[in-house]
This record gives structure tokens, sequence and C-alpha cells, in this order.
């Protein structure tokens, strides 16, 4: 029968043709939409690296301060800060923190080996602060103010990227036109970008904000990332705020818990799957009122067939199951050409996503395409069957 | 009602000289009655019909256009049901059967062939032979063996591939005998079978069913307004307004 079916739709090619596109096209749309939402929903299942609850975060805008003036008022309000019995540790960290739209990246390059690493500045409290644990080596301490090198710590990634067959701990990397490096530790993740986001190489490079040890060296960095004591509640923000503004006069201060900054990134990075997600129900509700409607259609026009078919000997059962089976198998014929389109993505990996994610979208994109081609057919199906054959006879 | 000796296969009245083969009684309607009932209007399709079809005959239906044939062989041909009266098969009375099992029976032992051939235009000549097999438990190279068997039978073996409408209207109507051959059927229910034919092509189809019933034994009920044809059966059933009249 399965042949049969096959016989009848591939002769019937023409003018299934059209229903053959629509299903195609609403499967890759689907198959993009299901791709995307797999691929969050694999990285959501990750760990993120770090715990964003109770970390405050305090963004500062100085005016015209030279920076060794800048670490100075910096280094004094973290002090102040860290003096409250509301807070646990506080720690300095550049502008590229998690759950900001800010990122800094550079090449990494070892051995002939080369990625693309994020690069996060931070003070030795940051790992503190953040809750960051290290899997290798150490976190940055005062050791690392020796000048000369910069003390980095890699994640996971860049090392599978760069070291996958040494231990990176104590590697130096050098370039020409930039200090050398040192590894002196390895994190297992680092996920600046949040829970929906992928897990990419990075490094931590250490910044000594001790202004008393510091002098005149490194950089200054924009935020003060605050972690508070379980039970501390928004009224504190307002002690905050007169602490800075009585150290940091002029500067422009601005308090955040980074639960809020969480909830507004990832409202940002769901926003084009939820669109893409309505654009795609609405070429499938398209499909679906344009296959019902075809459908319909071809089962008017085939009513003296079907009359033929029953007085061969088929029951009124058979009947609902070939015109069930037939839409299947035009699905089929729609589906195969999405498939051919949409393994490409996993074998020329061009976004870089794990081969499991397209795998997920293309066995649920196979099922919804058949779920609404059967659902479709069902009803003109239906109709189809409890013509009696007498009447379906009488039609030519 | 019966005594039409111009048949060469049947000299004989059968209800005088029954041939061994035509003692039993395959089909038996007793008191048909069909009523066509639409919104406005009530047509009486048939009325009173009492008729046996014994295993082996030839038997042909005549009368006016609208008189009630199709109906009558519809209802014997298990497709359509009536509003009152019994139906048996062979013997027992297919009131209680489901759908199921009249389409098993409709598949077994009845082939239709229809004035308008009925063929499925998509599909090649073979695969329109094939059709009533499909409904069975066989292989598909089964399938084919029985198709094209049936389709030599029809003299078509040279067009298996071919579709419908790259065909005469002959050949059409011999592809749809073989589709009723096909299913190695007892009984064939043939409505105006060379209604849409010219005589010369006619005259073939008749052959072929006349060689049918002689050779095979195949009981054979055939609708036709041609009094010439009608006369090389066996048995001639006239109905006038729904009522037999002979
Ligand atoms: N489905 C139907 N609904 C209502 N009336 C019907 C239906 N089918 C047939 N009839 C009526 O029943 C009567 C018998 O119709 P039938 O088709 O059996 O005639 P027929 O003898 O085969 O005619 P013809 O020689 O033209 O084929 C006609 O009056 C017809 O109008
Ligand atoms: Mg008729």
């Amino acid at each position: 029968m399965i042949r049969h079916l096959f016989t009848l739709i591939w002769n019937r090619k023409k003018s299934n043709f059209l229903m053959i596109t629509e299903i195609f096209f609403s499967f890759i749309v689907l198959f993009g939409v299901l791709s995307l939402a797999f691929f969050y929903l694999d990285n959501y299942r990750k760990p993120l690296g770090f715990e964003y609850d109770r970390v405050w975060v305090m963004n500062m805008r100085w005016n015209q301060e030279k920076p060794e003036e800048v670490r100075n008022i910096q280094y004094r309000l973290k002090q102040q800060l860290k003096s409250n019995p509301e807070v646990a540790q506080v720690a300095l960290a550049a502008s590229n923190i998690p759950y900001t739209m800010n990122t800094s990246n550079t090449g990494f390059n070892y051995n002939n080996r080369f990625t693309m690493a994020d690069w996060f500045t931070v003070d030795k409290d940051f790992a503190e602060v953040m809750q960051v644990d290290v899997a290798a080596g150490r976190w940055f301490t005062t050791e690392d103010n020796a000048a000369g090198t910069k003390a980095i710590i890699i994640n996971q990634a860049l090392r599978n990227e760069i070291f996958p067959d040494e231990n990176p701990v104590g590697k130096v990397i050098r370039e020409k036109d930039n200090p050398d490096r040192k590894i002196v530790g390895v994190v297992e993740i680092f996920r600046q970008k949040g829970e929906y986001s992928s897990d990419k190489p990075g490094y931590f490079e250490y910044l000594n904000t001790d202004y008393a040890s510091n002098g005149t060296a490194g950089g200054t960095l924009d935020n003060l990332m605050i972690r508070v004591k379980p039970g501390v509640t928004r009224a504190f923000e307002e002690k905050l705020m007169k602490q800075a503004s009585q150290i940091a006069q002029g500067w422009t201060i601005e308090i955040k818990t980074m639960n809020e900054m969480r909830t507004s990134d990832n409202k940002i990075t769901l926003i084009p799957l939820v669109i893409f997600s309505v654009v795609c129900g609405f070429l499938i509700l398209n499909v679906a009122l344009g296959l019902f409607g075809v459908l319909w259609y071809n089962i008017n026009r085939r009513i003296s067939e079907i009359g033929l078919r029953r007085a061969v000997g088929a029951a009124s059962g058979q009947v609902y199951r070939q015109f069930i089976g037939e839409v299947l198998v035009l699905a089929t014929f729609g589906i195969i050409i999405g498939i051919i389109i949409a393994l490409q993505f996993p074998l020329l990996q061009v976004f870089g996503v794990q081969t499991g994610v397209y795998v997920a979208a293309i066995l649920g994109s196979v099922l919804v395409i058949y779920l609404l081609a059967a659902g479709c057919a069902a009803y003109p199906s239906q109709q189809a069957a409890s013509i009696t054959p007498a009447t379906a006879l009488h039609e030519e | 009602m019966n005594n039409y000796t111009l048949n060469p296969l049947a000299t004989n009245n059968a209800s005088v000289d029954t041939p061994p083969h035509h003692q039993k009684t395959v089909i038996k309607l007793t008191d048909i009655e069909k009523v066509y009932q639409t919104k406005t209007i009530e047509t009486v399709a048939l009325h009173n019909i009492n008729i046996a079809i014994r295993k082996g005959e030839f038997v042909s239906i005549m009368g006016p256009s609208g008189c009630g044939k199709s109906t009558l062989l519809n209802i014997m041909g298990l497709l359509d049901e009536p509003s009152s009266g019994t139906i048996e098969i062979d013997g027992a009375s297919v009131k209680s059967y489901s759908d199921k099992v009249l389409a098993r029976l409709r598949n077994e032992k009845i082939g239709f062939v229809f004035q308008s051939y009925h063929l499925i235009n998509d599909l090649s000549v073979v695969d329109n032979v094939e059709l009533p097999l499909l409904y069975r438990q066989l292989s598909g190279s089964d399938r084919r063996k029985r198709a094209l068997a049936a389709l030599e039978k029809v003299g078509l073996s040279a067009r298996t591939k071919h579709f419908p409408n790259q065909l005469s209207g002959g050949q059409r109507q011999r592809v749809a005998i073989a589709r009723a051959l096909a299913g190695q059927p007892e009984i064939i229910l043939a409505d105006e079978p060379t209604g849409n034919l010219d005589s010369v092509m006619g005259n073939e189809i008749m052959d072929i069913l006349l060689r049918l019933n002689e050779e095979e034994q195949t009981t054979i009920v055939m609708v036709t307004h041609d009094e010439l044809m009608a006369k090389k059966t066996e048995r001639l059933i006239r109905l006038f307004d729904g009522s037999q009249v002979s």
C-alpha cells in the first residue's frame, strides 16, 4: 500500500509540487526556530560558572581625573564599601561583566595555535564576589603583583583550543608588542553572556587595584562588584550611594543588582527567538490552512476514485488511511528535501553549534510537520471515507 | 422471463433445463425497495424487486433511462443499501454485515465494470488493474503477476505501462474489465459496459464477457440499452419505473 501511495504521489507530482514546496519551507523555518530554541535550552542546562544572586554592581563614571587619581578614589571606595557589615566582599572589574552588552576579545596565540578569546580584567577579589571556582592551578593573589608578566587564568574552552594535550598552568604566552602573560590557573567555565549563551574561549587577566602597592601601573576599571550578605534588602542601596558620593565626589554612580541585569539581558536575548517563533507560527498556520484547502479540493475532485476504491473492496477505514497516508507521503517528500538542506548546518558547522542541537531540531521539525499534515488531513479524509460508494460512483 | 435462445452458449431456458453449474443461487434479492429521499421529493427507484442470480448465469437488465437499473446493480454489488428487503449472497443475508465485511465481499466475490470506465488517470494501466488486489494480503510481485494475467485475457499485454488517457475508449473498457478480473471474482456486475463505445468496440467487449462466462463460468449481470447485446445473454430482466416487468 505504501508503494502504491508513493506511485500515486509521484505520478501526481506536478499538482503536488506546490504543497511539497510549502511543506519544505515550513520545515526549514521550523528547523531554524527549533535549532535556536534547542541551542538556548542546551546552553541553559550548562553551568554559568558564577553566582549572580546577591551580587550588586556599582557602575562608576568619573570626570577629568587622571588614572592614578581614579584608582586612588576607587581603592578608597572599595575599602569603605567592604567595611559595611552587610557586605561580604567587593571586587573591581572591567566593563564586560556578566549580563552586559560589553565585550572585549582578543586573539590568543600559542605554539601556532590560535583562537579568539574573551578577555576579562578583574582584581583578586573577583572570584570571591562572583563565586568563580578554579579547576586547576590557583586564583590571583598578591604574588601576581610582580611587574613584568601579567597573570591570567584561562577557561576550559580556551584550554581545549590551545592546550588540548598539555597542562597550561605555568605556560607563558609571549607576543611582540604585548607584555608576557603567564597562566596561573584554569576555571571550568565562565559564560559572561548568561545562561542562553554558549561556552566560548576566554580568560581573566589580573589587575592589581591595591593603590597602596600599585603606584602607577595598570588601567582603570568601571565596576565595583559587591557581594552582600544574605538578608540584605534594597534599602542598603541608599547607604552605598551615600558612601560613594562622599568618596567619589562628582562621579556618576549607578547601582543595580545582578538579578535585575540578568532579567533584562535575558529578555533581549530571547527577543529574536520570540519574533522568529511568531513568524514561524503564522507560516505554519498558513501552511495548515493551505494543506487543508488543497486536501479538501483534492478529495472533492477524487470522489469518483473513492467510489471506485470502495467498489473494488476498500473499507471505509482503508479510504481514510489512504488519504492520511497520501498526505504523510507528500509531507515526506517535503521533509526529505528539508533534511538535505538542514543537514548542511551540522556538516558545514556554520555557527559552531553542537550537532546534537541540529539533530534534535531536525527530529522535532519532522515530528511537527507530520503531526501538522496528519492533523490537516484528518477531517477531509474522514469526509472522504464517509461517502457511500454508490453516491461516489455517481459523480463524474 | 428468460427465454432468449440467441445466445449460442445457453441454448436452453435456464429454469427448464438448468446445467449443473446453474443450480446455486449466488445473489438473491427479496422484496427490494429503494427510495431516494431528497429535501423536497421522494423518488422510488426500485419497487418490489425479487431476483435470484444463479451461478454461471449471464443476465442482462434493460429498461428506459432512469428506471433504476444502476440502482439495482449497485444494490446487488453491495455498493448501496436498499430501503427495505433482503440481499443474500451465497444464501446468507448481508443485513448485519459490517462495512469491513461488505468491503471484503466486494473485493473477493464481485468485479465491477462501469460505463465510464472509472480508471484512475494518474495510475498506469497495470497499476489500475492491480487496484482490487491492493486490498488483499498479497505480495507486490504476486499482484503484478495476476494483473498482467488479467490484461493478457483482455488482449492488452502491450499496453501495461500506458496511462488511461493514452488509450481508446474500447481499450479503457478492457482495462476496466481486466481490473474486474484481476481479483478472480465469481460475479461481474457491468453497468452499460458498451454504452460509450461504437458497435465494433462494443462487440469486442461483449465477446470478452461472453468468453468469461463460458470458459470460466463467471456469473455476469449486465445493464444494457442494446437489444442485440441483451439477446446474446441467457436471461433478460426488464425494468420499468423501478419495477420488474419481465
Ligand atoms: N443519489 C440519488 N439521489 C436521488 N435520486 C437518485 C439517486 N440516484 C438515482 N436516483 C434516482 O433514481 C432513479 C433511478 O436511477 P438509476 O441511476 O438507477 O437509473 P438508470 O436506470 O440507471 O438510468 P440510466 O439508464 O440513465 O443510467 C432515477 O429517477 C434517479 O433520478
Ligand atoms: Mg444507469
